[in-house]
């Protein structure tokens, strides 16, 4: 079930330098997403069993997953009315950001403030919690 | 994968000039009469004077053409829909054989239903009602990711059991943002011959449900076997007796789903994107 109000909606995207997307909210809340946190957290199936497995320290690259220059965004794209995807310049695109997650990936001082309040008070209460984090 | 259908993020929704609303016509389980509804409310558009079109995205059971008479000899295979009592219809069951299954898995439902709507010319509709197949899998994914549909309407039936599929179903549509237009609650009850009503499956479900998910209860309607002897003729309720009781109901139905839109017209504009 969605967490954030139905009636929210983003009203802007825009970037915030060569490092970060802004999302600007129906709510007057402006996220900030580093392009980094936002592959770091792709939420497609693939990335996230690559999240939760061991990591094996000496598996060894195929050609194709080695990178061909700095990997950047391409574009971000509405998927119906409740998220987005992103096109990286590796060609991934299958993760669909919500839009829940992205407000709880905001990067924004007031809300990583009042996640980790949150966290000191509750314990982990992120809705996509992984190892690494 | 996630469950989604594949290739799907990074496409943009479909745009589809000349429809001015499409609506899901969906339920969390089958057997709740769901064509049935979405033809006669289809019919009971039409009355009112609207350009209609159905499509039935029921890939694995489509049962439209039976109910509107027509089958895959009356397509002549050009990219226009079959039309039937002024409404025009696309769906699987004119494409292959009554004997035929269509076995296929989720993408290529996905691009039947793509090519069901971008491929065929509707023409200026002022409806597309779209039968979903029953349950929250790749044809509802397809849809909320891909159709630019106004909303949904939910059919159920009063008991419980399928009152409990029906929860799973609004969460879906929650979840996705597809906003509902409300709930219609088919084979409420039964007026005898005494003129007594019976409320054969329970009653007040429909409604109970609608006012707890916080939507619309778009109306009740009732049981009549004629519905199923007409079905079966393909010629429906609405159209064959438009003064019976079962017909008002769906006429009623109809008007408040018309209200509900400019709701959720809001609701579903288009979102920003960004080229980098």
């Amino acid at each position: 079930m969605s967490q954030v109000s139905r009636l929210l909606r983003p009203v802007q995207l825009r970037k915030d330098g060569e490092d970060a997307l802004v999302i600007d909210w129906s709510d007057g809340h402006s996220s900030r997403h580093s392009w980094r946190e936002l592959r770091r957290n792709c939420p497609c199936a693939t990335c996230r069993e690559e999240r939760e497995k061991p990591p094996e320290p000496f598996r060894i690259l195929k050609p194709s997953e080695i990178p061909r220059g700095p990997l950047r965004p391409l574009a971000v794209r509405p998927v119906g009315y409740y998220a987005y995807s992103i096109e990286w310049s590796d060609g991934h695109n299958t993760g669909i950001f919500t839009f829940d997650l992205l407000r709880a990936l905001c990067e924004c001082d007031a809300c990583q403030g009042r996640r980790s309040i949150e966290q000191k008070g509750q314990g982990p209460t992120g809705l996509h919690s992984t190892k690494e984090d | 994968m996630s469950g989604m259908p594949h290739g799907m993020p990074g496409q943009q929704k479909l745009a589809i000039p000349g429809i001015k609303h499409i609506v899901a016509v969906a339920s969390g389980k089958g057997g709740v009469g769901k064509s049935t509804v979405t033809v006669n409310l289809g019919m009971a558009l039409k009355a009112q004077g609207h350009a209609v079109g159905l499509m039935d995205a029921d890939i694995y059971g489509p049962s439209l053409p039976h109910m509107l008479g027509v089958s895959a000899d009356d397509w002549d295979r050009s990219p226009e829909p079959v039309e039937k009592y002024g409404v025009k219809l696309m769906s699987m069951g004119l494409l292959i054989d009554p004997t035929q299954a269509a076995a296929m898995r989720g993408p290529m439902i996905h691009k039947y239903l793509q090519a069901f709507l971008t491929q065929f010319q509707w023409g200026q509709l002022d409806f597309l009602l779209i039968d979903m197949p029953p349950g929250t899998g790749d044809a509802q994914m397809s849809l909320a990711q891909l159709v630019p549909v106004t909303g949904a309407v939910v059919v159920t039936m009063p008991q419980e059991v399928s009152l409990a599929v029906v929860r799973r179903g609004l969460a879906m549509f929650q979840t996705v943002r597809v906003p509902v237009l409300g709930l219609i609650e088919n084979m409420s009850y039964f007026v005898g011959d005494d003129g007594k009503r019976y409320d054969i499956f329970g009653k007040g479900g429909g409604a109970r449900i609608a006012r707890e998910a916080e939507i619309p209860f778009l109306g009740e309607i009732p049981i009549d076997p004629r519905v199923a002897e007409l079905g079966d003729r393909g010629d429906p309720i609405v159209h064959a007796s438009p003064d019976s009781p079962i017909a008002q109901a769906y006429l009623a139905i109809a008007e408040r789903m018309k209200g509900e839109l400019d709701r959720c017209s809001r609701e579903v504009a288009p979102l920003p994107g960004l080229e980098l």
